[in-house]
């Protein structure tokens, strides 16, 4: 190690091959990876996120889900994803082509989110709003993304259904619906030629 | 390549030390503060796990929110700082010159902590981001980019200009760290924040990028001190020097490739992947030669220092033989996504880097400031609070994470009745965090005593015989 120079190259060279293998290497087989198109339904998967959906986005990751909570389902006969309901297929890299920023999660502290939303509790905005203020066992409640006011004139719509002190209602805010917005539009149901699900093979003996 | 390590000046505090006082106390000072700081957020969020409801109404503490914050905290204001103040003292110790510019790291600290306290309020308001190790917002990135640069002006400096034309380990682990990082952080700051990749390419990047800041960055820093600090109080040369060569470039070369271990029956191609189990095994060489090599911090012989030394240095290799068995296929199906990895990382930080600085910090204060440490019971205290901190957080993580991933792959127990099965353990963890943080306050109290000795006890203040923290 006398000299300087041979070790500053090997130093750029440990850095660069894994930047160029890890990361080129990806690029290289999936940043063109686009939409893909189906000539049936006329459209392309997966659909581009809504507006508010995309701002829901935002929301999640400013306020962290991601700590608890994964959007990635792994195939079947590695964990429980798809026997927890979580997910009928593996997800796969073209699921989150449309997305801006990817959260996969690495802590499932809370559900997996990859598909919540064909989950009955997703289906009904008001019910997921309701569920977004009350705590659930592990999960806190999120009460600072409602506001409690004063009712002036009708009642809310979109007030929350639960007693409140007479003349005070509790709405969600524009962060609030953006989530459940977001929350909703979770949903990779869309088979694409690569995600078809790898069953478990039987094992010897064992018929299907 | 001398297998001596340097010689003990007559003094033990020379002119290297006193000019450098100032500067690096400011780094050291800083780190401290910002590791209480996440010692007590820290806390905050294992409450939040076993009690949700804690502080769950304010929008600040939000469990996503505060544990972006405390991770920001730990490394980039504690482990940075503390590296930073290390590597550049030994560069200039095995350099044998005084370090120049000191301005620089004035400055240098001074933009970085200002960075990084923006970077936590703006997580805290609402602009994180959601990368592993790269929460901070987008705009405070640059900032720090130039500060980091600022503050290793001196260590490159002490290192081109280094008396002597042979080099130490200590050296070689100290100048890539202070050279890596940088490329890295930018790079990860371009591909994740600013101009984000495709797709899932994100999270390959973010897996590099946290594996790198691991392997390239706070793993040497760490080991640069355990390369000095051991040979140097047991007086005894490191066992083979060419094996130190061949392990360092190991880590160099492998390190950053075992990127996609978290990514393990994830949306990636399988080679991202197949590559990281490799790498992890690869990497066992490295972990090997660093237990073989510095096995002499095992046998104290009553240096408090050393046995700081010396538990790092087992956390470092036991955790990289545990990285190496998680990153199989077959043990990640019960691992992944549960505490295994949080306790996996507090292994890393708390129980390898965090305790190899400290033991570090114990060896270098007292020669900055010319006093030797005020109180040998607190520094026991410290030990004592830090190994037994460190392995009751890190063995109930790691039993929370066994059993809920046990539960987790039994599709049979609903998800709801998951968390009351492995709540006790992290009870358990939150105690051990308890007395880390009980720790980390002993060790920053006592160094401001050091530091400034008539602001704690005007009366404690006196010459002590001997710069040694040996008391045991």
């Amino acid at each position: 190690m006398k000299n300087g120079f041979t070790f500053f190259l090997g130093l750029f060279l440990a850095l660069g091959l894994a930047w160029a293998g890890i990361v080129l290497g990806s690029n290289a087989q999936l940043g063109h990876l686009a939409p893909y198109f189906d000539e049936n339904e006329g459209k392309a998967f997966p659909e581009r996120m809504a507006g508010i959906a995309a701002r829901g986005q935002l929301v999640y990751q400013d306020l962290g889900c991601a700590a608890c909570h994964t959007q990635q389902v792994r195939r079947p006969d590695f964990g429980s994803d798809k026997a927890r309901g979580w997910g009928d297929r593996q997800s796969v890299a073209r699921d989150y082509v449309s997305q801006a920023q990817v959260q996969l999660g690495e802590s499932r502290i809370g559900q997996d989110l990859a598909n919540f939303g064909a989950r009955p509790l997703a289906v009904d905005a008001d019910r997921l709003t309701q569920y977004l203020y009350e705590p659930h066992g592990g999960m806190p409640s999120y009460r600072f993304l409602f506001t409690e006011r004063k009712v002036t004139g009708e009642r809310s719509a979109k007030a929350l259904k639960f007693a409140t002190p007479s003349g005070f209602e509790t709405v969600p805010t524009h962060r609030a619906e953006a989530l459940v917005a977001y929350l909703q539009s979770l949903n990779n149901v869309y088979e694409y030629p690569e995600a078809k699900p790898v069953e478990p093979a039987p094992k010897e003996g064992e018929h299907k | 390549m001398t297998t001596v390590p340097p010689a003990a000046a007559p003094a033990e505090v020379t002119e290297i030390d006193t000019s450098a006082r100032w500067p690096l106390l400011l780094l050291l000072g800083s780190a401290l503060l910002w590791l209480v700081f996440s010692g007590i957020l820290a806390l905050v969020n294992f409450i939040q796990l076993h009690t949700p409801g804690f502080l769950a109404d304010c929008s600040v503490f939000t469990y996503g929110r505060s544990s972006a914050m405390q991770e920001a905290a730990f490394i980039y204001g504690w482990a940075a700082n503390a590296g930073l103040a290390v590597a550049l003292w030994l560069l200039a110790r095995l350099g044998g010159s005084p370090l120049r510019s000191l301005n620089w790291v004035v400055a240098g600290t001074l933009f970085w902590n200002f960075a990084i306290t923006l970077g936590l309020i703006g997580i805290a308001t609402g602009d994180m981001t959601s990368n592993g190790w790269l929460h901070l917002p987008s705009y405070v990135l640059p900032i720090m980019l130039v500060a980091y640069g600022t503050i290793a002006v001196p260590g490159v400096l002490a290192w081109t200009g280094r008396r002597k034309e042979m080099t130490f380990a200590a050296q070689w682990y100290a100048v890539a760290a202070l050279f890596l990082f940088p490329w890295l952080f930018s790079v990860a700051q371009m591909l994740l924040v600013f101009a984000p990749g495709r797709g899932v390419l994100q999270a390959i990047v973010a897996g590099w990028f946290v594996q790198g800041a691991w392997t390239l960055w706070l793993a040497p820093l760490a080991l640069a001190a355990a390369y000095y600090l051991v040979p140097k109080i047991t007086g005894r040369v490191i066992p083979s020097y060419d094996f130190a060569q061949l392990s360092f470039w190991t880590l160099l070369f492998v390190g950053a490739w075992t990127g996609g271990r978290h990514l393990i029956g994830g949306p990636v191609p399988a080679w991202v992947a197949t590559i990281a189990v490799v790498s992890c095994a690869l990497l066992l060489f490295h972990y090997l030669v660093v237990a073989v090599n510095l096995r002499g911090a095992f046998c104290s012989g009553g240096s408090t220092i050393l046995k700081f030394v010396g538990f790092g240095l087992m956390s470092y290799v036991v955790g990289g033989f545990i990285d190496a068995a998680t990153a199989m296929r077959g043990v990640a199906a019960h691992t992944q996504f549960t505490f295994f990895s949080e306790g996996q990382s507090q292994l890393a930080l708390q129980g390898a880097f965090s305790m190899m600085i400290y033991g570090a910090i114990y060896f270098l204060a007292p020669r900055l400031t010319g006093r030797s440490w005020p109180s040998g019971a607190l520094i026991r205290a410290h030990y004592a609070a830090a190994v037994t901190g460190t392995v009751v957080l890190v063995l109930s993580l790691l039993v929370a994470g066994f059993v809920q991933g046990r539960d987790l792959n039994d599709a049979a127990i609903p998800f709801a009745k998951l968390a009351g099965f492995y709540r006790p353990w992290l009870l358990a963890a939150t105690a051990g965090q308890g007395i880390l943080l009980i720790g980390n306050l002993l060790l920053a109290t006592h160094l401001l005593w050091l530091a400034c000795p008539k602001a704690v006890n005007p009366a404690a203040f006196s010459p002590a015989p001997t710069m040694e923290a040996s008391v045991s």
